[in-house]
């Protein structure tokens, strides 16, 4: 059975969906994706769906779950690339993705993903390694 | 008779050229700056618009890659609930992109009514006029206007 490559880059995962997504990929992406991320306890990760040009109810939610999943084993999500069709077909569906962050392309999702997690760090830290 | 069928049949065609046209012509999208655009609203917004909108909108974020739209809605003279609805769906859709939106031409009639009809806008960036959004959008982007030399 074919899956998703889960690529390591640094202390973040990317994940980039270059496939039509059926539902058990999705599922299967799911589970690999939350062991990979306790296995490499990754601060952030960046799902890159700019080759996806068809979403369903089911692929939607399950963006947003995969979001919700990571943010609980303390990892940071940004979806990037979103085509405008897919955006449209989301809203249209009624799944505006609360709580999931969005980049326009890898480059600005990384970005965000930097600041993100160095903020996080600088609030658990006090800011103490700071000097 | 046939006479007044052709005579109608071809008004009705210049009609619904006339529409397609004014819907093209109303709805452009603007790059103010370096990731920044705008979308001057001008007109009722029906479905249709608000569909042709939408999509326009969110094709040139795609193309320019502006992380800012700023919606202006000077020109619409009405705000309902449906309209509302409208903006709401642009605005998320192009927070699913990973832009954000800032609607400003908020006139207080309009801000009464919004109000008034209970609509929540949520954590959407809302200023009275462009200057204003603009101001806010250069901001974010990390950028700002100074005066160069003492003007008139």
């Amino acid at each position: 059975m074919e899956r998703i490559p889960i690529l390591r880059m640094g202390e973040f995962l990317l994940v980039t969906i270059q496939v039509d997504m059926h539902d058990r990929l999705v599922t299967a992406l799911q589970e690999d994706l939350t062991s990979q991320i306790a296995a490499s306890s990754a601060h952030g990760v960046l799902i890159d769906i700019s080759s996806l040009d068809m979403v369903d109810s089911f692929i939607g939610r399950m963006i947003g779950t995969i979001a919700g999943m990571s943010r609980v084993l303390d990892a940071e999500t940004v979806v990037v690339g979103m085509r405008p069709a897919v955006a449209i077909t989301l809203v249209e569906l009624g799944l505006s993705l609360p709580g999931v962050r969005t980049a326009l392309d890898v480059e600005k999702g990384m970005v965000l993903l930097r600041a993100a997690t160095r903020r996080r760090l600088g609030e658990a830290g006090d800011g103490r390694d700071e000097k | 008779m046939y006479t007044t069928e052709v005579h109608q049949k071809s008004r009705e065609e210049v009609i619904a050229r006339q529409q397609q046209e004014m819907l093209e012509l109303s709805t452009p999208v603007v790059k103010l700056w370096e990731g920044i655009l705008a979308l001057p609203m001008i007109g009722t917004l029906d479905s249709a618009r608000t569909q042709i909108v939408m999509e326009s909108l969110l094709q040139r974020i795609v193309e320019t890659g502006s992380s800012i739209a700023i919606i202006d809605i000077t020109g619409v003279p009405t705000v309902d609930t449906l309209t509302a609805q409208h903006l709401l769906k642009t605005v998320t859709a192009a927070r699913l992109m990973g832009a954000e939106c800032i609607i400003s031409g908020i006139r207080p009639q309009i801000a009464q009514t919004i109000v008034h009809l209970g609509v929540d806008l949520g954590d959407i960036t809302t200023k009275a006029s462009l200057a204003d959004a603009f101001a806010i959008a250069l901001e974010r982007t990390g950028r700002a206007v100074r005066r160069v030399r003492a003007g008139s």
